[in-house]
């Protein structure tokens, strides 16, 4: 009996892990979890992974995580997407509720929480954001095609950390990948265009959008043109034609027979001193 | 005379019919039997157990997106349909042999010309055919769930960004389009079938056990054991050879492990379609020959065991 056991064993061997690797290519099968995963797991999950829960854990944690947020526990949040983004690599929107929570959320409730002092708001603003970018390079590392972790991941840059710089660099990458939105390349001639030393290269960057066509044309567009042309002091027959979309545009020119009060007379002043002369 | 009267009289014992070495009637007659003993333990009831965990996770209310909120009923639902699977297989294999034997069932079947391959085979069906049903009816839940969500989502978000007014066709289609990836897909229906493939090796490791157990609470640990490590043996090997530094005893132990313990954790592939990856149709088919292996080895180990038993 032990034999037919033992030599069955022998002969699935070599298939099971040919097609273990076959399934792990394919993306139908999750490698296993990173080793600090199972230090930093409790006993359930530890014991609902090993039992082929993945899944049930994966979700039971978000759900924790919900309670985390809601509680405003942002330390605990972050263990708990520890754990989940270990379980579930591939699952995209663990990736980005991470980055969301830690670089968006936790970050605005240190602008505002008043229990702390203000030096320690700020080191832990500093702390999360942080914190949310490490999730969100992690998430790249296993995603590289996402897009909607590097969208999550600039609007911390750019709404959090006021970093033209890196927000256009997160912009630049994620032109070209397959679900990228239309605006990540304006985005990235905006946020480059406002980068300190990079005002040539955006100004190029920009012109080539500029030239691409009327669907292009617009107003943000144009203003950071505009701005642009100040700055590095562009000659005027090489400026654009547009007008600056933040200027008030010129009131008409009133019409020489329209008389205060809006009263509008068939005659212009001219015609009626010939005729009185 | 002597002649007249033997021919004319029938012979007081009839020749005994040949009986055939195996007889698929003979399993499907005792399948059905199966079926029925399970239907009146009222094994089914633990779909309603099942319909209440999907019908209050397609209610959580979470501050997430449509497509999200589609991922987490699905994962959870089919996470939970695989559970109920594998452990209703357990406890429903682990059952029979013993409960036949109580209730004195056993011994008239066996005094039949039945071989016992027919008996067991009969039985592992049986399971089979309550298992089967259970996941068709379980996914028929999700299935309503799934859809009623998905359809409530889209026409919100068509509503939303219509209202809005700065979104195009193309824009709405993409966003209705994402919220669809995560819906209700054909390929779904692989899902359930990897969970029965893992079910139909569980309930064959347990009729295997169930041979030579003396309890069925003994059957049901050992199985819940050995469905464990063998869930774990991938993913807990590197740790082990890790924390031991590769020393060699733990290394013969993981190979020992991986010999006799099927790998369970191949089954996980039904995580990847609910998750919405492509299907490899080619893997599934060999996972589909990997499990017919596991079935044929362990009924011939429980029929080695079975056939020189004394009842």
């Amino acid at each position: 009996m032990l034999v037919l056991l033992a030599l069955f064993g022998l002969v699935r061997g070599p298939v099971e892990d040919r097609l273990r690797e076959e399934l792990v290519a394919s993306k139908l099968l999750t490698p296993p979890p990173a080793q600090g995963a199972f230090e930093q797991m409790g006993q359930s999950a530890l014991m609902g992974t090993l039992g082929g829960l993945r899944s049930l854990v994966a979700t039971f944690l978000t759900l924790e995580a919900f309670d985390h947020f809601s509680s405003k526990s942002w330390d605990d949040l972050r263990q708990s997407y520890q754990i989940i983004t270990a379980l579930e690599p591939r699952d995209e929107t663990h990736w980005v509720s991470v980055v969301w929570h830690l670089g968006i959320n936790a970050t605005a409730n240190m602008e505002t929480d008043e229990r702390l002092p203000a030096f320690e708001r700020k080191r832990r603003f500093k702390e999360y954001a942080f914190q949310a970018i490490e999730f969100a390079e992690r998430g790249i590392e296993q995603l590289p095609e996402s897009s909607a972790i590097r969208i999550q991941l600039a609007e911390v840059y750019r709404e959090k950390l006021k970093d033209d710089c890196a927000t256009a660099r997160v912009y630049g990458d994620i032109i070209g990948l397959p679900d990228a939105p239309g605006y990540a390349r304006r985005f990235h001639g905006y946020f480059m265009a406002r980068c300190p030393g990079k005002e040539k290269e955006a100004y190029a960057y920009l012109m080539a959008l500029y030239r691409e066509g009327e669907q292009q044309h617009l107003p943000t567009l144009i203003k950071e043109i505009k701005n642009l042309e100040e700055k590095l002091d562009i000659p005027g027959p090489r400026r654009i034609p547009d007008a600056d979309p933040d200027r008030p545009k010129k009131a008409p020119k009133r019409p020489p027979n329209l008389l205060p009060g809006d009263i509008l007379i068939p005659f212009t002043r001219e015609d009626l001193r010939r005729i009185h002369g | 005379m002597n002649a007249e009267s033997t021919a004319s009289n029938p012979p007081l014992r009839a020749a005994a019919r040949p009986v055939p070495l195996f007889s698929p009637g003979r399993v499907a007659t005792i399948a059905s039997g199966t079926v029925t003993q399970l239907v009146r333990m009222k094994t089914f009831y633990f779909l309603l157990a099942f319909a209440l965990v999907v019908v209050a996770v397609g209610n959580f209310n979470l501050p997430a997106t449509p497509a999200k909120e589609l991922s987490m009923i699905k994962k959870v639902s089919f996470g939970t349909m695989d559970l109920f699977a594998w452990l209703f297989a357990i406890v429903a294999t682990a059952l029979l042999i013993p409960r036949d034997q109580e209730d004195r069932t056993l011994y008239t079947i066996l005094s039949k010309p039945v071989r016992r391959i027919e008996y067991l085979l009969g039985k592992l069906c049986g399971v089979l055919v309550v298992v089967g049903v259970s996941l068709v009816i379980m996914y028929g839940i999700c299935a309503t769930m799934i859809g009623a969500r998905e359809s409530l989502f889209v026409s919100a978000e068509i509503e939303a960004m219509a209202a809005n007014g700065g979104y195009s066709q193309e824009q709405i289609d993409e966003q209705v389009g994402l919220i669809r990836q995560q819906g209700l897909r054909p390929e779904l229906g692989l899902a359930v079938l990897a969970s029965f493939l893992k079910a139909a090796v569980v309930a064959a490791v347990t009729i295997f056990l169930s041979t030579f157990a003396s309890s069925s609470l003994f059957t049901i640990i050992v199985s819940i054991l050995i469905f464990l490590i063998g869930h774990a043996h991938t993913m807990a090997s590197s740790f082990w050879l890790h924390s031991s530094d590769n020393s060699l005893f733990v290394q013969m132990l993981v190979k020992v492990v991986k010999i006799l313990i099927p790998d369970f954790q191949l089954y996980s592939f039904s995580e990847g379609i609910v998750q919405g990856e492509a299907v490899a149709y080619a893997l599934v088919g060999q996972m589909g020959l990997v499990t017919a292996g596991y079935l044929v080895v362990f009924l011939l180990l429980s029929l080695l065991v079975f056939v020189d038993k004394e009842f």
